[in-house]
């Protein structure tokens, strides 16, 4: 592929989104409302796990304003069963609303629709349920025995998925040890809560057969099949539009509410209908990230070389029956980090409970992988009486074993760990932080450091399913775009992933500029995703860090279709050879300048009005579609070992935190993060993802949980007992940059995104610890909550 | 003033709110929150509502130039009052200060957050023209990003001060 112009790559221009957003002029779902609009209201179950009995909604149909509703027997009636993206063993009977039993806290149970919001939750207090409690499995370990009450009777057991890879001979490897470790760890459920949540606007045109959903679902290509299969549909008959969308992280993703409210459009004669969750029906009910038990075994020589690993993960699914596996299939990807570890067996438990379903969530799985990892290394080495950096740098795999990859197949494409850590040292002055720690602990005050390093793996390969089901119900990571000249020389281009944030109009624009020699003014790219005129296939959508490694590709694979007709073109009409002629100042001219030149709006002129000058045979118009599926991407082979994602980003990150012995509190002072995703198209939107995604690290690490009783009930359902940072808990992180291009990706650049989620919270758990290494205490249990470090530190007191 | 009763059931008022400087009137559920108002029925849909419950800040706007959460005052609440929402700050191409340094310090990535932090930092600035970066963290505190992690918010509200300042 021959290199591209850089006149608008690698610059941080200013981005064009922030225009519209910082004047109020988004169009977010929300504001998807059009005249004659009707409103959804759902009822959701207060128990954790219940039969139901009876669902009497006479009462609250003849309420004012109230147009339908509908229950559980009626959409079994209409509709097909949810179809999982990950076909499970035995099919669930589960519709989107709840059909027989409810099976976790906030499940949809019924829908009314009405002339307003306000109308339809009126009527949700006339509908009478009777519902006869049942036990709940909540603990996902005691679940997953024989005697545990059942989500779905028909599988016989909770466990979703129960599997063992061995990836080499790892009992060989700790029969040859010097040192073996072991050490169990959790993470606590926990979700990135996208500010702006998570709805549908829906127009079921019931005499033309035709149903329009706009939606902020993160993944129209996978919701598409979902909803034309539950309402036996063609994909021809949908129309599926993306609005702005205020924040995603992987959340935003529930076929249910789209097909309650396209059932809700046909039964109501085609009005248009809005359906959009309220912050409690948000936490309560749309994704968490899995909660988990990990224990780790780690086999070391007397040098401190990790020999082999083994991993037993217990990954909490909820009631998720249309996702599962996502997490422990992610964690294939950083099941040995930034480590050369040549054996390692993974122990996979993917068990349902009667919680809220879990699924994508900024990092998906690797967080918790990390976690694991980096805290075993700082526990390892405070075992072996070594330096924890020391112990790091004698694993990493080095810069010229790259690429590299590892006992599960995962592809480390590039990156310089060590390089990494370098440069971390000096961003967080430690050298002179270990004096001062030293001077504070003898004034009775806690400092600590805590070093993690995390890899970011990025662009999913949907071929890594096969493991969990068994079944090839896709492969391979790709993306589609569309570059269009439009008649007046204009420029246009869609997008497969609109993004959520991520400045996905700014970086195409700067990339199709580029292609086709023009300022990147004259390039508009649609913010809205539209499945009639946008191309797009299974894997598209705004997920997995995949813009580096897919979307470019189809973004260059479109313009340089369109280059390659105005090249052709333009030789024809200029009577020049092609090879002399470039693309350059909003048209095509010679190479060596001299002579004449066409400008887009004189080619496009040709190519849509007159086209009897074109060449003959050339089709008119000039628009460029491409599909991009990268050919990194493989099967399985025979020893279960599969790029589960492509390209690897990596970070180290260093942080100083101070204790407050007396409350537990827990205060940072500095943040560093060495970040290296390969090329930077634009400094600003690789700066302010790294920012965003450690500050969802340090939530996760500090504040945030999802608190389910022993029954099942969960404690936390607004923002004021589901605690999200502030300005005044997340620090200015500093930051450095490291670049090893990708050499796979198209323009060298990895992803970038969940990056910083992905080491923050093992990050901070150390430097926790490291802190309070006087006393001796140390968590296991995240959310580090005041109330937890009080606890610890007068347990480690009293002890003493 | 008390609202005008609109006939002789007691749960709708007629209400009269000046929005971005322009009257508007409309007969309204009196349990209608001015967030909905303002978007529905006056149709500024900058104000965005993200948690309902008073704690995100999202749906923030100005009411008589003080800073308040629309999704928990009911919209008669604001009749006779003057209510300011990010649309009233400056458009494309004219742009408040703050707008300005939100573009130029790419203090946002979905948007969401973006006109309640607009509005929490038009606050600010008002009280306190010059303010350290501890006193924007603070002001800005009960306002909820989750995109950027706040470091580009709190450079943007600082470099527009002395432009707001010098007005």
């Amino acid at each position: 592929m021959e290199p591209s112009s850089t006149q608008w790559k690698g610059r941080p221009v200013r981005l064009r989104e922030d225009l519209r957003f910082s004047t109020g002029r988004g169009t977010y779902v929300d504001d998807m409302k059009f005249p004659d609009t009707l409103h959804v209201a759902l009822l959701r179950s207060v128990h954790p796990h219940a039969r139901i009995v009876s669902v009497d909604m006479s009462e609250a149909l003849a309420m004012p304003g109230v147009v339908c509703g509908l229950t559980g027997e009626d959409v079994a009636r209409m509709t097909k069963p949810l179809r999982s993206l990950v076909p499970i063993p035995v099919a669930l009977d589960a519709y989107c609303l709840a059909y027989g039993k409810v099976t976790h806290v906030g499940e949809p149970v019924a829908a009314i629709l009405a002339e307003s919001r306000y109308l339809a939750e009126d009527a949700l207090e006339k509908i009478r349920v009777e519902y006869e409690p049942l036990p709940a499995a909540v603990d996902p370990e005691v679940a997953m025995e024989p005697a545990a009450p059942l989500l779905f009777e028909s599988m016989g057991t909770n466990v979703m998925w129960q599997d063992r890879f061995d990836y080499g001979d790892t009992d060989a490897a700790f029969a040859r040890a010097a040192h073996v470790f072991k050490k169990r760890f959790y993470i606590q459920r926990y979700s990135s809560t996208a500010l702006e949540t998570f709805g549908c606007t829906a127009v079921y045109d019931d005499h033309r057969e035709q149903l329009t959903v706009w939606s902020n679902d993160q993944r129209p290509g996978q919701a598409m099949p979902i909803v034309a299969h539950s309402l036996g549909l063609t994909h021809a008959q949908i129309r599926f539009v993306t609005p702005d969308v205020g924040g995603g992280f992987g959340n935003k993703r529930k076929a249910h509410y789209l097909i309650i409210a396209a059932l809700l459009s046909k039964l109501s004669g085609g009005r248009p209908v809005h359906y959009l969750e309220d912050r409690r029906e948000n936490l309560m009910a749309l994704i968490h990230a899995c909660n988990g038990v990990m224990d780790l075994e780690a086999a070391l020589d007397e040098d401190g070389h990790i020999l082999g690993m083994k991993v037993r993960d217990v990954a909490d699914e909820g009631a998720n029956v249309l996702n599962p596996t996502v997490h422990s299939i992610l964690k294939l990807g950083n099941l040995t980090n930034c480590y050369r570890i040549p054996v390692v067996r993974y122990e996979v438990n993917s068990v349902m409970t009667n919680k809220c379903p879990s699924g994508a969530n900024r990092g998906i799985g690797k967080p918790f992988m990390c976690l694991a990892m980096e805290r075993m290394m700082d526990y390892v080495a405070r075992q072996l009486g070594m330096d924890p950096i020391e112990l790091r740098r004698r694993n990493l795999v080095p810069p010229d074993a790259m690429p590299y990859t590892g006992p599960s197949g995962a592809l480390i494409d590039s990156g310089d760990f060590n390089g990494t850590l370098d440069k971390l040292l000096p961003l967080i002055d430690y050298q002179d932080f270990l004096r001062e720690q030293r001077e504070a602990r003898a004034q009775g005050r806690y400092l600590g450091i805590g070093i993690a390093i995390g890899l970011e793996p990025s662009t999913s390969n949907q071929s890594a399913y096969i493991l969990s089901s068994g079944r090839r119900n896709a492969s391979g990571s790709a993306e589609a775009a569309m570059v269009r000249v439009e008649h007046d020389g204009s420029i246009l281009v869609l997008l497969g992933d609109v993004g959520s944030g991520q400045g996905h109009e700014t970086a195409a624009a700067q990339i199709v500029a580029d292609e086709l020699g023009v300022a990147m003014d004259g390039v508009r790219v649609s913010p809205f995703f539209d499945s009639a005129v946008t191309p797009w296939l299974y894997a598209t959508g705004n997920y997995s860090n995949k813009f580096a490694g897919t979307d470019v590709g189809a973004i260059l694979g479109a313009a340089r279709k369109v280059r390659d007709k105005l090249l052709e073109l333009a030789a024809h009409l200029l009577q020049e050879p092609v090879e002399n002629l470039e693309l350059a100042e909003g048209g095509v001219r010679a190479r060596d300048r001299h002579g004449h030149r066409k400008t887009l709006a004189e080619l496009a002129f040709v190519a849509y009005r007159d086209l009897l000058s074109l060449p003959r045979g050339m089709e008119p118009g000039l628009e460029g579609r491409f599909y991009y599926s990268s050919d990194l991407a493989n099967v399985p082979d025979e020893n279960r070992r599969v790029r589960n994602q492509l390209f690897a980003s990596n970070a180290a990150h260093g942080v100083i935190v101070e204790v407050d012995p007396d409350t537990g509190g827990v205060t940072i002072l500095k943040y560093g993060v060495v970040h290296d995703c390969g090329t930077v198209l634009n400094s600003a939107i690789v700066e302010g993802l790294v920012q965003g995604a450690t500050a969802h690290g340090i939530g996760a690490a500090l504040y945030e949980e999802f608190d389910y009783d022993a029954e099942g009930n969960l404690k936390s359902t607004t923002f004021v007992d589901y605690l999200k940072p502030t300005a005044v808990e997340i620090p200015d992180v500093r930051m450095d940059h490291l670049v090893t291009p990708s050499p796979y990706t198209p323009l060298g650049m990895k992803g970038v995104g969940e990056g910083g989620a992905i080491p923050a919270p093992a990050a901070i758990c150390n430097a926790v610890e490291n802190a309070l290494e006087p006393l001796g205490c140390t968590f296991d249990h995240l959310p580090l909550t005041p109330e937890r470090v009080w606890a610890e530190i007068e347990k480690a007191r009293a002890s003493k | 003033m008390e609202p005008e009763l609109t006939d002789d059931r007691t749960d709708r008022r007629i209400i009269s709110v000046t929005v971005n400087g322009r009257r508007c009137t409309a007969d309204v559920d009196v349990r209608k929150t001015l967030a909905d108002f303002l978007r529905e029925d006056a149709g500024f849909t900058g104000v965005h509502v993200g948690c309902e419950h008073g704690v995100c800040g999202a749906c923030s706007v100005l009411m008589d130039g003080q800073v308040v959460r629309s999704c928990i005052l009911f919209s008669v609440q604001a009749d006779g009052h003057e209510i300011v929402t990010v649309e009233g700050l400056g458009d494309e191409d004219a742009l408040n200060p703050l707008q300005q340094a939100f573009v130029e310090h790419h203090a946002l990535q979905c948007g969401f957050c973006t006109p309640g932090m607009l509005l929490a930092a038009v606050d600010l600035l008002k009280h306190c023209p010059d303010p350290t970066e501890t006193q924007v963290r603070e002001a800005l505190s009960g306002n909820l990003c989750m995109c950027t992690g706040y470091a580009n918010i709190v450079r943007a509200v600082r470099a527009a001060a002395p432009h707001v300042r010098s007005g």
